[in-house]
């Protein structure tokens, strides 16, 4: 398991949830970063927006689960003007336009409608103000419910499945803005099921199946610590395919290749995280 | 206040671009207009279609629409979005409650310009027309608040509402029926839009209608807390 990092904005300890026999949230205990991009990854049904209702004060639980320091059963309005969410179910009002979307959540935040026009702009809708909700796709819905969740500065935002069914540049787009988020300071908690961009977005993630966590770390520590082969899998510039194993007896052979300028890809054989997760648990991640 | 106000404009915006809603807030009044004008020859018909559609008007009309909208901000997990914001279910519930009661009671005023009132007996029929729609936006926010989504909230406030709608009017019609419509709010107000003063049985029935239906909606709200 990894370390607990200091200046934590979240703070789980053993938390559990039942859904009446069914016991959805198994003894969770984490802590999450002031400023970290944290990734909760598993597979549908693993409990993952079940967490996120505990930890935005929609569920009870049992344990101990703390936002800013506060029990998340305690979660006042004060705090709430501190969170963003950027959820499954966009949450828009379809009727009406994004301005008058963006125009209400900046006047329960008392934030300046100058601000509308700078969210829709980082989130690529600078144009599409006057438009209604319903005649917007949905990977633009999407970022619309990412600027009403940034329009106040929240210090945390919550992210479930932000990038789910969309095109690959919306996801990028949305990435990136992550990362901006990030640099200034916004801690980001993430569900996904997308191993792909758990990998590169988060600082460390948590896989989580049946309710329990069963690994948590930095992504790329992980895949190391569950690298069982030590295979070099290389490409010639011939176009020869081989798989050397990573040891001092085959260093001259490798090195042999690179003083011939016959070297043209080298990779090392960690599994990714849907391999470890496939591993740790005997299923799949992005089921 | 801020918040409250915030919501009473999203809700006008979005009503007003909300062709079904509008339709059942004008639909009674329009009517009672378009039979009075066209029985103009016959004397009294304005005595005998403003008092009907107005009870149709202030249980029909509020019951459905409140109803309606809290369904929806559930099934679109609007209501979510504003509670993550930090707005609380209570601030919804008032907002709401108070954007139905003066739709309706605007539109209701149509029924004014109808029929000749004194002063009195216009503040008696504004009277009853409001907490004839508080009653009513009770029942919707109950509904709204028991059902999972529009379709199933809708299920339920049309028949219900129609049953607090037409019993005073087929009362008209039938004793028995007359003895049952007696004893519902929307029945009791019938009798002051008909010109009549507030009395102990038009005070009591709705009164009591209003403190039945205020503990259910408690006891629904804590049970089901609006998810």
């Amino acid at each position: 398991m990894g370390d607990i990092p200091e200046n934590s904005i979240i703070s789980l300890y053993n938390v559990t949830r039942s859904f009446g026999d069914r016991e959805v949230l198994k003894g969770i205990s984490f802590e999450v970063s002031r400023g970290e991009i944290f990734g909760l990854l598993g597979p549908s049904g693993a409990g993952k927006t079940t967490l996120i209702n505990i930890l935005t004060g929609q569920l009870s639980c049992g344990g101990n689960a703390e936002i800013f320091g506060t029990g998340c059963g305690s979660i006042g309005s004060g705090l709430y003007r501190r969170i963003g969410a950027v959820l499954d179910n966009c949450g828009l009002y379809e009727r009406l336009s994004c301005l008058d979307n963006l125009r209400l959540h900046a006047r329960i935040h008392a934030v300046p409608f100058s601000r509308i026009e700078e969210a829709l702009q980082k989130v690529g809708l600078a144009e599409s103000g006057n438009k209604k909700v319903k005649a917007l796709s949905k990977g633009m819905k999407q970022r619309l419910a990412l600027a009403r969740a940034i329009l106040h500065e929240p210090k945390l935002i919550f992210m479930d499945e932000p990038t789910s069914g969309l095109d690959p540049s919306t996801a990028l787009e949305i990435h990136d803005l992550m990362k901006e988020l990030q640099s200034k300071g916004t801690t980001i908690f993430l569900t996904t099921h997308n191993m792909d961009e758990a990998y590169r977005m988060c600082d460390r993630i948590a896989l989580l199946s049946e309710g329990e966590i069963v690994e948590l770390g930095n992504p790329a520590e992980i895949c190391r610590q569950h690298c069982s082969s030590s295979i070099l899998n290389i490409v010639t510039t011939d176009g020869e395919q081989m798989e050397i194993d990573n040891s001092p007896a085959h260093a001259e052979a490798v090195a042999q290749l690179m003083r011939e300028g016959r070297l043209k890809a080298i990779h090392s054989s960690e599994p990714d995280l849907g391999t470890v997760f496939l591993k740790l648990t005997g299923k799949e991640l992005d089921k | 206040m801020k918040t409250i106000i915030a919501l009473l404009i999203k809700q006008c915006k979005d009503s007003l671009r909300n062709l079904p809603s509008l339709m059942i807030l004008i639909i009674y009044p329009a009517v009672a207009f378009v039979m009075i004008m066209a029985m103009k020859g016959e004397e009294g018909m304005d005595n005998v279609f403003v008092p009907m559609f107005a009870a149709m008007h202030c249980s029909f009309a509020p019951l459905v629409i409140s109803s309606n909208i809290l369904s929806e901000e559930k099934e679109k997990g609007t209501l979510r979005s504003l509670i993550m914001a930090g707005v609380s279910r209570v601030k919804v519930l008032i907002s709401l409650s108070v954007f139905v009661l003066v739709s309706v009671l605007l539109t209701g005023s149509a029924f004014l310009l109808m029929k000749e009132f004194t002063v009195q007996t216009a503040a008696s029929f504004a009277a009853a027309m409001l907490t004839g729609a508080a009653v009513s936006t009770l029942i919707g926010l109950c509904i709204g608040i028991y059902s999972k989504n529009v379709t199933a909230a809708n299920g339920l406030a049309v028949p219900v509402g129609l049953v607090f709608a037409l019993l005073p009017m087929l009362g008209q019609f039938n004793e028995g029926i007359a003895k049952i419509a007696k004893y519902t709010y929307s029945g009791q107000f019938r009798e002051v839009f008909e010109g009549g003063e507030f009395t102990l049985n038009t005070t009591l029935v709705p009164a009591a209608y209003f403190v039945a239906l205020s503990i259910l909606l408690l006891v629904l709200f804590r049970r089901k807390g609006m998810e």
